[in-house]
Formats: C-alpha cells, structure tokens, sequence
C-alpha cells in the first residue's frame, strides 16, 4: 500500500477519534437547550411496538417512519390527528384505536396542545360516561388527569393545560383543593381573566367561604366592573358569611339554622346545602351531614362532591351505599375528602 | 494550486443549472414553502410552528434531494462522457478534481437554498404576525423567532453540503442507482443516530456485540439531526452562536473525512 494511503486512512480515523469530544459537547448543548426532538424515536418506536391494535401499527408504519425519516414530524402529527377524528367518529369499536393514535400524536408534537387537551377530554369525560362501571369510570378520571399532567410537564410555560386540569378537578373530579392549585398555576401567566374567577367558585364549591371571598376580592381588584365577582361576592355575604362564621366560632347550631333559613327559601340550592353538609360534619353531626351531602347529590346528578362525600359518610356510619367514580378516584390517590374548617380571623369581613 | 479547484467548481456550477430535474425540485420546494400558511391551519392553536415545521423541513428536505441527486451525477457525467480525461490531462490532479466539484455542487446548493430561504422568510414575515396576533403567549417568542430561523437556514446549508459530500464520495464507489440509494440510507441512518446509541447502552440490555457494533456505528455516521434546531425555534428558545459553531464545527470535521475518504478511493479508481 503507497504510503500517502496509508497516511489518508490514518487521518481518517484520526479525525473522526478528534471528533468525539466535540460531538459529546454538542450533545450537552442540545440537551440543555431543549435542541433535542422532544421525543426520541426509539421511545415511539417502543410504544408502536407495544400497540395491540393492527390499524394503529398501520399508522406508525406508514406515516410516523416516513416523518422520521423526512424529519417533518409536525405534519406526521396532523396527520395522525385527523385521523384520529375520523376513528373517533366511526364509533366504539375504533374508539380504542383513535386514543392508541391520539397519544401518539402527543409523543410526536407534545408542545401542541390541542391534542393533550381532546385526547384527556375523551378520557375523562367520553369514556367516563360509556361504562356504568365506577372502578372503569375512576381508571378514565385518573388516565385524564394524568393526560393532562404529562402535557403540562411539556408545557410548562402556558397557562392552557393547567387550566385544563383544573378544569377536570373542577368539573369532573370535584377535587376543588387540587383544581385550585391548578388554577393557581395558570394564573402565573398570561392568562384570560375568568381563571381568576374560577378560583372563587372551587373555593365556593368546596365550600371554604373566606378564600372564595378572598378570590373574588381579588378579581374586583384587578377590575372593579367584574360583575360576576361582584355578584359572587355580594351572595356569599349574604347566603353562607354568616353561617360560616358561626361554625368557625363553634357556635354550630347557630350556625346551622342560619343556613337552614335559607335552604328554606331555596331547599334545592347546591351551594347552600355544601355548607350544610361542611358544618354539620365539622360539628360532629355525621347523620346529618350524610343526610345532607346524600341530598345535594340525589338533587344534582352531576354534584359529585355531595355523591363522595355522602358515600364516605355512609362507610363511616356503616351505611350500605355503592361507592362512585369519583370516591373511589380520592381513595386511589389517597385524598381525604374531609371539612376542615381552620380558624380564621373572619370578624374583619 | 486553488485555480484549477475553482475552474472545475465554476464549470459544475454552470452546468448544474442545465439539469432540469434540479429546477424541478426548487420550483416544488417554493410551491410547498409558499403554500405552508395553508397547512398551518391545520394544527388551531399551533399555525406558527405548523408554519416553521413546513418550511424549514422543506428546506432541509428539498436541500437534501438536490444535494443527493446532484452529488451521485457530479463525477459519473464526467466518467460516462469521458470528460474526466481531458481534465485530468491539464494539471488538475484527482484531489483537485474532487474538490472542485464538490464545490461547484456547494456553490449550487447555496444558490437553491438561498432561494428557498427566501421564499420561507417572506411567507413567514407575511403570515407569522397575523397568527402571532391571534395568540398572546406567541407574540412573545416570536421575535426570537427570526433570527432563530436564521439560524437554523445556516446549519441547514452545512447539513446538506454534508450530504453532498457523503452523495459525491459514494458515487466514486458505487453506480448511480446504488450511490443514490447508498446516501439516502446514510442520512436517515444518520438522522437516527441517538436510536443507535440507546441500542448500545448496556443498561438497555444491548448486548457486549451490539455494544460494539452499534457503539461504533453512531461514532462513525455523520449526526445530521444536530442540525435540526426546529425546537428550539418552536420553543422560542435562544440558541446561542457558540453552540451552532460547535455543530458546524463537528459538520466540517466530517466534511474534511468524507472527501479524504472520497479522495483516497477516486485516487485509486480507473476511469
């Protein structure tokens, strides 16, 4: 062999041995700047692998390899994302297909949001109401939850997907606490102003009347022609303010027939009938506090705080009750569901 | 000893614009840049990055194609019309020739990619503000934005000069079909370089061989998804200079061992 040859293929391996701690440094770099694909293939690659349905292998194969290999992964994701849709819409049988296609989606481009948001949605609200089954219906809730939670460490810099989870603890959960401390998160950035007054109404909701009020104080802070928090407050005054105050006081059958004065104008109100119950717990009356969430929850078939809360009651007073989705939900995740009432210096409202 | 480098680059040059197929792809790259707003609205609440996918995938992409169908022609043309003798009898030895038509294609892709990044910045001054309005929390990224694609246009040219590079070496190899189907593999090999490294982690259970051989496989292939900053453009993330000039760094020590390997073999070739 000429030696210049021999010399060229020494130069070669010597360059590509120099090479080595550049590319480990650029490897550093694009780590630490967020350079990287969010998703690495061969995480993908795993969960095309694992998928048990044809059709959505189908759709890794064709169209998902052929982004990668383009490097057009945010048109492989739209185009899964309509497909998806048209899963979805052709009924039960694809329905597990679509969700298969969904997550892929939000492997693929999980700083689009869109996704997250429909793929949690169809979890924690469309299959929910498809089984009648609660242990199925608190698996769909926590799947939902974590949906959203998995978008949010994507996405940590918008305010979308907090209030999205919130939202779901709001609405579907009934866990105020938690949806609050979403809430709470979206508020740190920009944000659309009715958050604000999301936080007044989970307070409300669970109930604890002096942060609710302090919520709503809040919102006419930052804008003194916010009706609705102005409204909110002026009914919080005089509905639930005083009872509240009373049971914070100790004072509970006082307590209790000033909130029984006004459910006797409106029996079937739901706020009112929350405080009720949260009184009457705290003050020890756990018959009339079931008694009262198993109302409010037999009035409203969507008040899924009184349906827990009855249900924890009636375990407690040993009660024969059938346990529902969103009790059996704060159980797995290990949330206490009881009223706690801490005294608060409430004279100064 | 540049002089004759630079003639046979001037020649590639000119005669690299004769060939259709080259206009063929610039002209569908434009059509799919200028047409990326459409597809934007595709993805609600995400238009801006839908638009930056396009185009910059597109530039990267086009950029590739021309790179690897340009590149497998350089020396074959020459070989099967026989011209490669009367240059070779001027005092232009086979390094020189090489080299100089590798840069001719450089010069000619830096043309196509000129125009392609053109065609995205004059979408994206149109159509960006209009979706950056439509969102807030885009508004605030998006001045990073423009020089971020900058940025990103500027690894784009290196990346695809690397594959032309790989495109030029291989067709001193192999036949035209081959050498085409040989670079292709390498730059989606290439673009797939992490997967070989997780492969080869014996944490994974990679075995002491697949250690080896894919361990080796990842040290050796050209890493062309470091030249993919999309995400952090998408993230509005700054980037800074000294990490892009770590990456072309890298880029042209791969370049200087593609045509050293190109040379070494085209040396040794019969034409």
């Amino acid at each position: 062999m000429k030696s210049y040859k021999i010399i060229g293929w020494l130069a070669v391996l010597a360059l590509l041995v120099a090479v080595q701690p550049l590319d480990r440094s650029v490897e550093y770099d694009r780590l630490v700047l967020g350079l990287q694909q969010p998703t690495p293939w061969f995480q993908i690659a795993a969960r095309g692998s694992a998928g048990d349905t044809e059709l959505a292998v189908t759709g890794v194969t064709g169209v998902i390899v052929g982004a990668a290999l383009g490097g057009f992964r945010e048109v492989a994701a739209t185009m899964l994302w309509m497909k998806t849709h048209e899963y979805w819409h052709k009924g039960e049988a694809l329905q597990a297909k679509a969700l298969w296609l969904m997550r892929l989606v939000t492997l693929l481009d999980p700083h689009w949001l869109e996704p997250w948001r429909v793929t949690a949605w169809h979890l924690a609200y469309n299959l929910y109401v498809e089984t009648d089954d609660p242990a199925l219906r608190a698996k769909y809730l926590q799947m939902g939850v974590d949906c959203l939670k998995e978008g949010v460490s994507w996405n940590p810099d918008r305010y979308d997907l907090y209030l999205e989870l919130g939202w779901t603890y709001f609405d579907k959960v009934e866990d105020f606490e938690e949806a609050n401390k979403w809430f709470k998160a979206a508020m740190l950035y920009p944000h659309p102003e009715y958050v604000d007054r999301l936080v007044g109404h989970a307070y409300e909701r669970m109930p604890d009347i002096p942060r609710s009020l302090d919520a709503y104080d809040y919102c006419l802070k930052r804008d003194p022609q916010d009706h609705t928090a102005k409204g909110a407050t002026l009914t919080i005054r005089e509905r639930y303010l005083i009872p509240w105050y009373l049971a914070e006081q100790g004072k509970y059958d006082e307590a209790l027939a000033a909130i029984n004065e006004y459910l006797l104008a409106k029996p079937n109100s739901s706020l009112g009938l929350h405080v009720k119950g949260a009184i009457a717990e705290q003050a020890g009356k756990l018959r009339l506090a079931y008694d009262t969430w198993k109302l409010a929850g037999d009035i409203s078939q969507l008040d899924f705080l009184a349906q827990s809360k009855a249900v924890q009651l009636a375990h407690e007073l040993g009660i024969e009750t059938e346990d529902t989705a969103q009790y059996l939900y704060m159980q797995k995740v290990g949330k206490d569901l009881k009223v706690s009432m801490p005294g608060r210096d409430t004279m100064a409202r | 000893m540049m002089r004759p480098i630079f003639r046979v680059a001037r020649a590639t040059f000119h005669e690299a614009w004769r060939r259709r197929f080259l206009n063929g792809i610039l002209i569908f790259a434009i059509l799919i840049i200028g047409s990326s707003w459409v597809f934007a609205y595709l993805q609600p609440g995400a238009e801006l990055q839908m638009i930056i996918d396009i185009g910059l995938g597109s530039i990267r992409f086009f950029g590739m194609l021309i790179a690897v169908f340009l590149g497998t022609r350089l020396i074959p043309d020459e070989i099967e019309r026989r011209t490669v003798h009367t240059i070779l009898a001027k005092p232009v030895s086979r390094a020189q020739f090489v080299f100089g038509k590798f840069l001719g294609g450089v010069a000619t892709i830096a043309v196509n990619l000129v125009v392609m990044g053109i065609a995205f910045y004059i979408v994206f001054a149109i159509k960006a503000p209009q979706f950056a309005a439509a969102k807030p929390e885009d508004a605030l990224i998006f001045a990073a934005m423009y020089s971020n694609i900058a940025k990103a246009i500027v690894l784009a040219f290196f990346e695809v000069w690397l594959v032309l590079g790989i495109a030029v070496v291989a067709s001193t190899l192999f036949s035209w079909v081959l050498s085409v189907i040989v670079t292709f593999v390498i730059y989606f090999v290439g673009q797939m370089a992490d997967f070989f490294q997780q492969l080869s982690d014996p944490e994974r259970g990679a075995s002491k061989l697949a250690q080896i051989l894919l361990g080796t496989l990842y040290r050796v292939l050209p890493h062309f998804e470091i030249f993919d900053i999309r995400e952090a453009i998408l993230q509005g993330t700054y980037t800074p200079w000294s990490t892009l000039l770590q990456i072309i760094g890298q880029g042209l020590a791969y370049l200087v061992v593609i045509l050293l390997i190109g040379y070494l073999v085209f040396n040794e070739r019969e034409v």
